[in-house]
């Protein structure tokens, strides 16, 4: 137990079942049907933060760099497959390509945080590596799933215009600027948002642990501003490599559009 | 003129001279060079491809006229100025419409005839038609194919073009080619 915060008993922890029983009565009376959905979410719910922890301290407790970026690698190949699975786009494969720029991407900015801003030594020290990698590709995942999913739909929808640009001569880049802009504001613009109610709506996760964990609430500031600049750059930066990468995949090498109109395969 | 019942190819053999589409065997070739020894944005604005909907973006006729010219392909060619855009505007029958017009305002007819001004500007050698007056009523009709006409007469433009209707022309006999059962044949 780090001193400072107070340590929750596995008594007191089922005693907040409590709440879940709540939503599970309100489900039966109102019938929405969520009794089994919210008992499934309850148990991954244990089991997979329980299993988290016990991963996370021994990986602490072996302390070395290869372990530490396999599971890295390990969160970002999870995060792909994730908006692989949501997109559900069968006409193109873009599986490896968004795995390897999120990987170069994520990578990049969760290393100069630790390096540059935070100095923690050496640079990928578990502690710090693992969950401020982990928020980057948490937000990240959902800005590049959101952007993914507006660039497919778009290029499908607005497939005549983009037709119309390149028989006038635009290259496949001219041709679908609008709809790259587009689906790059769609994925950051949540993210931006985020900045934008800091501290005023909402008291973010990380700063309200460490201010349970007994930091000086200024000390928490610092941490979460890094953090919020540090998503803010990820998503900018996974987003647009990310769709850059998949819209040239779109188009044929005569700049011809692949994707068919209004079916994803 | 080429013509065929629908899903005979007549829309996909357009898209192949454009090379919007590549061909899955053979090989398409123009001026005796294969489509694959020239860049696709020179080809494209060399064989202009003109699709059977009309196509207008956001913003002013002005805009859309000019819309190729913000191309890179394009960006040496001749900006035409305003009076050269209000004269074409004009023998398209649209003189009545300004260049700050909205482009969204226009009918089908108008806009159909547009889409023919902006592929002019750019000088192409060869202009595809896809059913340009599938749309239109009989007087939209006749300006598009007077129009088709001083093409080839007076710029001496290659026209190709699909169409369901009768050619009305008297100073010209389009040469007709019909696509059936996987293969093209000239009519006389």
């Amino acid at each position: 137990m780090s001193p400072g915060i107070i340590d929750i008993g596995y008594t007191e922890l089922c005693f907040g079942l409590f709440f879940i029983l709540m939503a599970g009565i309100a489900s039966f009376v109102h019938a929405l049907k969520l009794e089994r959905d919210l008992f499934i979410g309850t148990l991954r719910t244990f089991a997979q933060l329980f299993l988290l922890g016990y991963i996370l301290k021994i990986i602490f407790d072996i302390d070395r760099m290869p372990l530490v970026l396999l599971v890295f690698l390990f969160m970002i190949f999870f995060a792909a497959w994730t908006i692989y699975g949501r997109i559900n786009e069968k006409e193109i494969s873009f599986f490896l390509p968004t795995f390897f720029s999120m990987t170069i991407s994520f990578f990049f900015v969760t290393a100069m945080v630790t390096t540059v801003i935070v100095g923690v030594k050496p640079w990928w020290k578990p502690q710090y590596f693992i969950p401020i990698g982990g928020m980057v590709i948490g937000n990240s995942m959902n800005a590049i799933a959101i952007s993914l999913e507006r660039l497919l739909g778009d290029l499908r929808s607005k497939r005549k215009e983009i037709e119309m640009k390149l028989c006038h001569g635009a290259d496949y880049k001219e041709a679908s600027r609008d709809v790259l802009r587009d689906a790059m504001r769609a994925g950051m613009i949540p993210s931006i948002n985020s900045m934008m109610a800091v501290g005023v709506v909402f008291i973010p996760g990380m700063m309200t642990g460490q201010i349970l964990a007994g930091a000086n609430p200024v000390e928490a500031i610092k941490y979460q501003i890094v953090v919020m600049v540090m998503i803010v750059g990820a998503t900018t930066m996974g987003t647009l490599s990310v769709v850059l990468i998949v819209r040239k995949l779109c188009f044929g090498k005569s700049h011809q559009l692949i994707l068919r109109d209004g079916k994803k395969g | 003129m080429i013509k065929g019942r629908s899903g005979t190819g007549k829309s996909s053999l357009l898209r192949l001279m454009n090379r919007l589409e590549d061909p899955r065997e053979g090989e398409m070739r123009y001026k005796g060079r294969a489509f694959s020894a020239y860049d696709p944005e020179v080809i494209r604005s060399t064989i202009l491809y003109i699709q059977q909907t009309h196509m207008v973006i956001i913003g002013s006729v002005k805009d859309n006229l000019m819309l190729p010219f913000t191309f890179k392909i394009n960006r040496k060619k001749t900006r035409p100025d305003e009076n050269t855009l209000l004269k074409l505007m004009d023998e398209f029958h649209l003189g009545n419409i300004g260049l700050d017009a909205s482009a969204g305002q226009l009918s089908v007819g108008q806009a159909q005839r547009l889409c023919l001004i902006r592929g002019l500007l750019l000088s192409p050698e060869v202009i595809l038609l896809d059913e340009p007056t599938s749309a239109l009523d009989d007087e939209s009709c006749r300006i598009v194919e007077s129009s088709v006409v001083r093409l080839c007469l007076e710029s001496g433009k290659t026209v190709i073009m699909v169409n369901h209707r009768k050619f009305n022309s008297e100073e010209i006999t389009p040469r007709t080619y019909k696509l059936a059962d996987g293969g093209i044949r000239e009519e006389t």
